[in-house]
């Protein structure tokens, strides 16, 4: 039940003695509930299981600066025996809905060789009563409710865990000098997600319950009214809690200034102090990054995988077989900062920070993510408006798929390609893998392996190819798989080519090495249907003539008059009568104008680009020159994170894009 | 190099027997456990690991280890575990029979890998080490360095930390069998602590920490005991410790404020007070490697031997008789301590 700040400030106020806490607590653990609140613990307010007011913090106060979170007594005085008297925890709820590890699936080889992939059940959670969440915590929870279960793949886990959630909220009665919600506009008043909010006083709190599960709570209390005066002096000591924080922590329009100052010296000098590690985004309540460990048996037939916090600050987290994409730790923090305040907007309609601080007070060398952006405010020029753009601009692939759902294929034939590369034709009778679309990916489960995506080489009525390079364990182990082996498939997944969009124009295809493998269903397709599309060319690079793709079939492609076939090699030896040089010294000219003409390009970034700049000086428009990316993917469905290049998930808004879409981020580096 | 394993290169497994192109093995792998500079720790936690003890003996011949069985072996292996950093002449001279002996070396323990606390002494005097710990140093053939396995031969895998944990050595084991690459992680102790929900010792009591600049593996033991991280798994990734030690020192300019009520760190843990505080952080297990070794230089902290007077030659009551081991030349001696022993 969602809860406008209207039927908050006009819920009446009851008012809960504070010896009488305990009944409270009693309540809200009716029914077998579980009830969870701040304690004291290594030195440091965290949830645990709350036992009654004992367990609660009473007497003691945190003290946040940047790099700091000290607990402290709190000064002689009426407020020495409060219990909530502390700015925000050092860990918010996160934990209970969405916990750092969770089993994520098993991977097992049968008797009879079959590949099972048994994807593991949500968390049956017992239902849960959080005492003494913030108003941050509150917003932090309706940005994972956006992130995790509002787009159209859901984190199951979650959303299980999210179900039965009580949560008692406390308003604030002082801020930390890391507080920065008034900022944020997402506290210090609680103004939805509650079902029970507290003021504490003195002597008690001021109680209000917004829902109905809350008024079923307070009602087996019995309490008596509040009263004027003191429903007046809890929203006093609520104000004064905002003023003390102040509403200019950060400067105006955040999200312009990051997306135009992406090249900022700002970044390599911050990247001097922080040591990248991972605590901000461990500690922020709205990142939702994961990642899967793998782990099996000595002879690998059977595996299991957790999935786990992960961090955009890890050099592993962008990785794939040939590099990180975020080397430096200047890479990392920008895409830390620039996702929470900017791109996240783009992503998801909302701030990806919510004000609690919590970045700022636990990072161990004391950076503060406010004094960061003032710094490139300070410096930079004020930026013009950059609108979010409307949401759906960017078609993302319903896929229809559960996290992590595979289904059995089989190996039907193997066929080398290249020293490093095979290709393997499959059997699978999944309608939705059938009916993908080119340029569309895979992702592939053998037990004991991470679970690479792939892109498909070819749809057959019954199956389906994957041509595949032998870089790093997995894609090595799957390269020398025989017929009859079994694997679980998981897709398809992604936006593929525009290839029906092209129908009626040129048609330019131009791939490097293996990146012919994405195109060849284009070509297949357009060779069915070559009437619909007018002049087609395909210009295709590789290291060596070794290193050519399906050699036969272009060769044939080459000899028929359907389409013109141009081929080139780095270096080659004597052997070889064809061209040598790069892949963009083919077409010195596209047919006409290039207006009329849709190119679909596939290789490495860098040759992506440098075709993509050749053929814009043809003519060809820059929306209608397609590339695709490679990224690490763990789910394929926008929720691990791991694949993000700006305001895109790879996965889902791509892989393919257009260069207009991509812009500058085509040749940006580290992002 | 470092957790690099050649995948599918599980040594004595012969081809594929079936579909899925898992390779089973035609006879047991030949594993060997020897060790160098070192105290056994290490080898000590491959007993460790109780629950695959049984198929761990079952999938793999030991040939050669030992803590564990008075079978001896000199080759050939196909899984070579090397404790110990190359600390004598002659071990470097044994690594190297031993590598050729080894179709896959796989290096563990913070010794094996980074030189281990006795690398300490590569950036001090050796001389002094030696006069302090031995009444007759001109019989201890040391080098004036401790250095890790891979600096001398070509290794295969690196099995961090001091001790390595367990549950990684049985990763690395599954992986030479499976084919795959063993998941090692290579970022910071942080992520495991935060996973666990353990608060940070660092901003919480002012601790200090060295698990933001060390890899993970260990499980955050020490800050699960309220105590900072000594880094004994070694540098992460892109370890900063620039940047983090100029937190540190400016931690120790500027203490945390003592609350008397407030809970107390574990009197072991101590706050660095000064620079050289500082630096001494950095000066552990893995000390000689560049991240940490670089603070050091910076900072000091290194730890310092007072030279004292040794015995020019061994009287016959201490020793009971000339020196038994003169593998090697008088020279070498020489070339390492150019002093000479001292009288």
């Amino acid at each position: 039940m969602v809860i406008g700040p209207d039927t908050i400030a006009t819920t009446p106020t009851q008012f809960l003695p504070r010896h009488r806490f305990d009944d409270l607590v009693e309540a809200l653990g009716e029914g077998g509930r579980r009830v969870v609140g701040p304690t004291i613990a290594d030195g440091a307010i965290v949830f645990a299981d709350l036992a009654g007011h004992e367990s609660l913090p009473a007497g003691w106060t945190l003290q946040t600066s940047p790099g700091r979170a000290l607990l402290e007594r709190l000064p002689d005085g009426p407020r020495e025996s409060r219990t909530f008297q502390y700015p925000v925890s050092g860990e918010g709820i996160r934990r209970f809905t969405f916990p750092s590890r969770v089993d994520a699936l098993a991977m097992e080889t049968a008797e009879d060789g079959t590949v099972r992939v048994r994807v593991a059940a949500p968390a049956e959670p017992m239902p849960l009563a959080v005492v003494g969440a913030r108003a941050c915590d509150l917003a932090a929870l309706a940005v994972h409710d956006r992130v995790l279960v509002g787009g159209p793949a859901i984190d199951p886990d979650y959303a299980a865990r999210r179900r039965d959630l009580l949560i008692v909220a406390v308003e604030c009665a002082l801020a930390g000098s890391t507080c920065f919600c008034a900022s944020m506009g997402t506290g210090p008043e609680v103004t939805a997600g509650a079902d029970l909010v507290l003021n504490e006083l003195d002597d008690g709190f001021v109680v209000r319950a917004p829902t109905a599960a809350g008024e079923r709570v307070l009602a087996t209390l019995g309490l008596a009214a509040a009263g004027p005066d003191r429903a007046t002096t809890a929203a006093a000591q609520t104000a004064a809690t905002r003023a003390a924080m102040g509403t200019t922590a950060i400067p105006a329009d955040a999200r312009s200034l990051l997306l135009a100052n992406l090249e900022h010296p700002r970044w390599d000098a911050v990247a001097e102090r922080c040591i990248a590690c991972a605590n901000c985004t461990l500690v922020c309540p709205t990142c939702f990054c994961t990642g899967l460990e793998v782990g099996s048996g000595f002879d690998g037939a059977a595996s299991s995988a957790t999935r786990t916090w992960d961090s955009c600050f890890t050099e592993g987290f962008a990785q794939i077989a040939g590099g990180s994409f975020r080397p430096r730790h200047r890479d990392r923090y920008r895409q830390w900062l620039t996702h929470k305040f900017a791109t996240w907007w783009d992503q998801f309609g909302t701030s990806g920070c919510i004000g609690c601080g919590r970045c700022v007070a636990w990072c161990p060398v004391g950076i503060d993510v406010r004094a960061e952006l003032n710094a490139i405010a300070e410096t930079a020029p004020t930026p013009a408006p950059i609108a979010v753009p409307a949401r759906d601009t960017v078609e993302a692939a319903d896929t229809g798929l559960a996290p992590l759902e595979f289904s059995p294929a089989t190996v039907v034939s193997v066929i080398p390609e290249t020293a490093d590369t095979t290709t393997l034709r499959l059997a699978t009778d999944d309608p939705r893998i059938l009916a993908g679309l080119p340029g569309q990916f895979v992702m592939v489960g053998v037990p004991a392996f991470a679970i690479p995506p792939i892109s498909i080489s070819r749809f057959h009525p019954d199956g389906l190819e994957l041509t595949i390079r032998a870089a790093g364990a997995a894609t090595s182990f799957l390269t020398k798989l025989r017929k009859g082996a079994a694997l679980g498939l998981r897709g398809p997944l992604g936006r593929g080519w525009p290839v029906a969009d092209a129908a009626g124009r040129d048609l330019v295809i131009v791939a490097g090495g293996i990146g012919l493998a994405p195109l060849r269903p284009v070509i297949d397709a357009v060779l069915r249907d070559r009437d619909r599309y007018h002049d087609v060319r395909i210009y295709l690079g590789a290291r060596t003539p070794r290193d050519r793709l399906f050699v036969e079939e272009i060769d044939a492609l080459a000899a028929s008059d359907d389409v013109l076939v141009r081929v080139t090699v780095d270096r080659a030896g004597p052997e070889w009568l064809g061209r040598v040089g790069i892949v963009t010294q083919l077409f010195k000219s596209v047919r006409g104008t290039g207006a009329d003409a849709t190119a679909f390009i596939c290789g490495p970034e860098r040759m992506m680009a440098a075709t993509a700049d050749v053929l814009g000086d043809l003519g060809v428009p820059r929306e209608h020159t397609w590339v695709t990316l490679e990224r690490h993917m763990e789910c394929g469905v926008g929720l691990c994170g791991h694949c993000q290049l700006g305001t895109r998930f790879v996965c889902k808004d791509g892989p393919v894009f257009s260069v207009a879409e991509l812009g500058e981020d085509l040749r940006r580096e580290g992002l | 190099m470092d957790v690099a394993m050649r995948a599918g290169a599980a040594a004595a497994t012969a081809g594929p027997n079936h579909a899925t192109g898992r390779s089973a093995a035609t006879r047991r792998p030949r594993v060997g456990v020897v060790k160098f500079a070192s105290c056994d720790g290490c080898q000590l936690t491959i007993l460790d690991v109780e629950d695959h003890l049984l198929e761990i003996a079952e999938r793999f011949e030991i040939v050669e280890f030992a803590e564990a069985t008075s079978r001896r072996s000199s080759g050939p292996f196909d899984v070579l575990l090397v404790e110990g950093s190359i600390s004598t002449p002659e071990q470097a001279v044994e690594i190297a029979r031993l590598r050729a002996e080894a179709k896959l070396l796989v290096a563990i323990g913070a010794c094996a890998t980074a030189g281990g606390i006795q690398a300490l002494r590569t950036a001090a005097e050796h001389e002094a080490f030696r006069a302090a710990v031995y009444p007759v140093p001109a019989y201890v053939d040391s080098l004036a360095t401790a250095r890790p396995i891979s600096e001398f031969v070509h290794v295969d895998a690196e099995l961090r930390g001091c001790p390595i944990s367990p549950e990684q050595l049985v990763e690395v084991l599954v992986s030479l069998t499976t084919g795959r690459r063993p998941q090692l992680p290579d970022q910071a102790v942080c992520l495991e602590c935060k996973r666990r929900g353990i608060p940070c010792v660092v901003v919480a009591r002012g601790l200090p920490c060295l698990g933001p600049v060390t890899r993970t593996g260990c499980g955050a033991i020490c800050p699960a005991f309220g105590r900072g991280c000594y880094g004994c798994f070694g540098p992460r990734e892109q370890a900063n410790t620039a940047g983090y030690a100029a937190a540190l020192v400016w931690q120790a300019a500027n203490p945390a404020g003592d609350d008397p009520n407030a809970p107390m760190p574990p009197p072991d843990s101590r706050r660095p007070v000064d620079e050289a505080d500082v630096g001494r952080l950095f000066a552990g297990f893995n000390g000689a490697t560049a991240p940490m070794r670089s603070i050091t230089d910076k900072l000091g902290g290194r730890p310092v031997m007072p030279l004292r007077a040794t015995l020019a030659s061994p009287p016959e009551t201490l020793l009971g008789g000339p020196p038994r081991w003169g593998a090697m030349p008088a020279d070498t001696i020489k070339s390492e301590d150019p002093d000479g022993p001292r009288g």
